[in-house]
């Protein structure tokens, strides 16, 4: 079966749960309750997808170090839209892969069937060293995690013996309300790692924005693999969603003056992170992370006058004018969603990031879908083999 | 977003002064470089950085020591002690003190490329089964590390973040940006223990490494190209980056 064929690009949006210093539980409670408020307007507004990442220890990057708390919520506070939970870690030392079945489906039940399972293996020293991983072993754990969790989904005695982990037999409950059962992704950060997702007919969830060429290169390169994958699971999911941020504003120059700094602000703490690379010498990690990586792009024209001048091509920072014309280019490209990063360390306050996101749905996402379809819930999965 | 916040004058008592900037690429040949990195305790996060620098999450240090068979001041042999920092978004390696071996080194490290060296005795064995270095300074030793159990790797699997270097620079006092491309034969990973690590002596006592993450010895070839960008100090690299004005370049 086919995910993305045939369907409008979908819109998502993007947790990291960043925090401003000092830090404070009054900081901190505003951050999840802003994100919260932001989920439930999505989910009226027409959006597809919310997604929370896993990260532990990123101080001011993200605080969003138990996804599946805040996503639950997300899910008991909204209708349609799709939860992702994403990615999870998938190394033993942070995450039984059991337990990660275990929350997944439980996810999923509360949702009401609407989880989507990301998966990853953290690219920071700062992560990994607070959890004593060694780097060496990471892609090995998480191809173990990737095999292993379908099983675990749709058999009722499931024993394994591997490298991660071992165990003997036993039937993992609950079961996922999604048959056979949600569908499964994989953070897209280093160059490659769309091959690693495409030969096992996972999606592609970009976290790191590149330019529209390499964005194009890696996601034909995407498709011409997936087109002959072996499917870990019962389920390809062939999408290829991107990372970006979104500030829109009908005039161009107060969705620069309040967006460039928003974009600057979280590439500045993505930085602050000490990336496993720099730290430990590995063949597991051949790029610092996504240092600098937010839109690596070409700069865009000068002349352009809607573009929110000192960003890169692609930034979903601007005018709906010129919102419309850069999901477009991402859209011709093949890239099937893009899920937007609404803040950074609360620099927007929180009406204006309302208000952004009630102006692109009222004014941007008309253009490439209708209200019918905002309406619908997003895909029903099928079993590979399935026809769709 | 935190910042360094050490004194500027402090740390420009021990900087290095240049006459010039050199205007041609430097060439270390047949050269054995061990790297080690390694977390230290948060009282330094800040304070050992100037405010132009970002300290990383979670504080860390790097110590390199370089054994150099040709190069134009002779062979000899230099340690240098960085503290992992983000210079605007650019991965970096502050410097908070160098000792080589050589005083013709002392005076051209200095002179060309910033760094804060000193003469001291430097021990730096590298054999098959790993590598053991000392450094002392006037019979007392500031630093014993010793590397075990190599484990070759690629060429590409080991990262050299550029250095900063505080000087006293024709533009005024400023961070130089050194770089090094270098061309490496064999590289191993090495199991490896700090033994001896004196905070005074590399630069501010706060500087405490206390786990060892890992550390890395290879063979390379080394080209220092000519600096071509400086900061100043106390303001961020965002705005405070700035080109190496052509007219104070080194006449060759």
């Amino acid at each position: 079966m086919n995910l993305g064929e045939g369907s409008a690009i979908k819109f998502g949006i993007f947790f990291e749960l960043s925090t401003p210093r000092p830090f404070s539980r009054e900081n901190e409670l505003a951050v999840y309750h802003n994100g919260l408020e932001q989920c439930r307007l999505a989910d009226e507004l027409g959006f597809d997808h919310v997604w929370a990442v896993e990260h532990h220890f990123l101080e001011g990057y993200s605080h969003c170090s138990s996804p599946e708390v805040f996503l639950s919520a997300v899910a008991a506070q909204t209708q349609r839209i799709r939860v992702g939970h994403g990615a999870v870690v998938c190394v033993p030392e942070m995450n039984h892969p059991v337990r990660v079945a275990e929350r997944a489906a439980a996810l999923d039940l509360i949702s009401n069937g609407r989880l989507e399972l990301g998966t990853a293996r953290s690219s920071t020293w700062t992560e990994l060293g607070g959890f004593q991983v060694n780097p060496d072993d990471t892609k090995k754990t998480w191809d173990e995690f990737v095999r292993v969790l379908p099983k675990m989904w749709t058999q009722e005695e499931f024993e394994w013996q591997g490298k991660a982990f071992s165990m003997p037999s036993r039937n993992v409950l609950p079961k996922p309300l999604q048959n056979p059962h949600p569908p499964m992704w994989v953070t897209v950060t280093s160059p490659g790692t769309e091959l690693d997702a495409a030969q096992r007919g996972l999606g592609c969830l970009g976290v790191s924005a590149a330019g529209y060429e390499e964005q194009e290169r890696r996601t034909k390169e995407y498709h011409k693999i997936i087109q002959n994958c072996d499917p870990v699971g019962g389920l390809v999911n062939d999408q290829v969603h991107t990372m970006n941020f979104l500030y829109c504003h009908e005039d161009y120059r107060q969705a620069r003056d309040v967006g460039v700094p928003m974009v600057n602000a979280f590439n500045v703490a993505n930085q602050h992170l000490y990336w496993t690379r720099e730290a430990h010498p590995t063949r597991a990690y051949q790029t610092l992370g996504n240092a600098g990586a937010a839109m690596r792009g070409k700069k865009p024209p000068a002349d352009d006058p809607s573009v929110a001048k000192g960003l890169p091509e692609g930034v979903g920072v601007g005018d709906p004018e010129h919102l419309i014309s850069v999901i477009k280019r991402w859209e011709s490209i093949g890239v099937t969603g893009i899920n937007f990063l609404l803040n950074a360390m609360e620099m927007v306050p929180q009406e204006e990031v309302l208000a952004s996101l009630r102006l692109f749905a009222d004014t941007v996402m008309p253009q490439f879908r209708t209200q019918e379809q905002r309406n619908q819930s997003v895909y029903t999965p099928a079993a590979v083999g399935d026809s769709v | 977003m935190i910042i360094g916040t050490a004194n500027i004058d402090d740390l420009a008592e021990h900087a290095a002064t240049m006459q010039a900037f050199y205007s041609e690429d430097i060439h270390f040949g047949d050269v054995t470089c061990f790297q080690l990195t390694a977390e230290m305790r948060n009282a330094a996060r800040e304070a050992v950085l100037p405010p132009s620098l970002h300290p990383t999450i979670p504080a860390a240090l790097s110590v390199q020591a370089y054994r150099v068979q040709t190069s134009p001041w002779g062979p000899f042999q230099y340690v240098t002690v960085r503290v992992s920092c983000r210079s605007g978004v650019r991965a970096r390696g502050f410097t908070t003190a160098t000792v080589t071996d050589s005083d013709t080194a002392c005076t051209a490290l200095r002179e060309k490329l910033g760094y804060p060296a000193r003469v001291g005795q430097i021990y730096f064995r590298s054999s098959y089964d790993g590598v053991a270095i000392t450094v002392d300074e006037q019979d007392v030793r500031i630093l014993e590390i010793d590397g075990i159990d190599p484990d070759p790797m690629g060429s590409n699997d080991i990262q050299y973040t550029g250095t900063l270097n505080l000087a006293h620079t024709p533009m005024g006092l400023r961070l130089l940006q050194v770089e090094g491309n270098d061309i490496s034969s064999r590289v191993d990973r090495l199991s490896s223990r700090l033994s001896n690590f004196s905070g005074a002596a590399w630069g501010n006592p706060l500087m405490a490494p206390y786990l060892v993450i890992a550390s890395s010895v290879a063979k390379m070839e080394l080209t220092i190209p000519a600096i071509r960008f400086v900061c100043k100090p106390e303001e961020l690299a965002f705005t405070g980056t700035e080109p190496v004005e052509r007219e104070n370049l080194e006449i060759k």
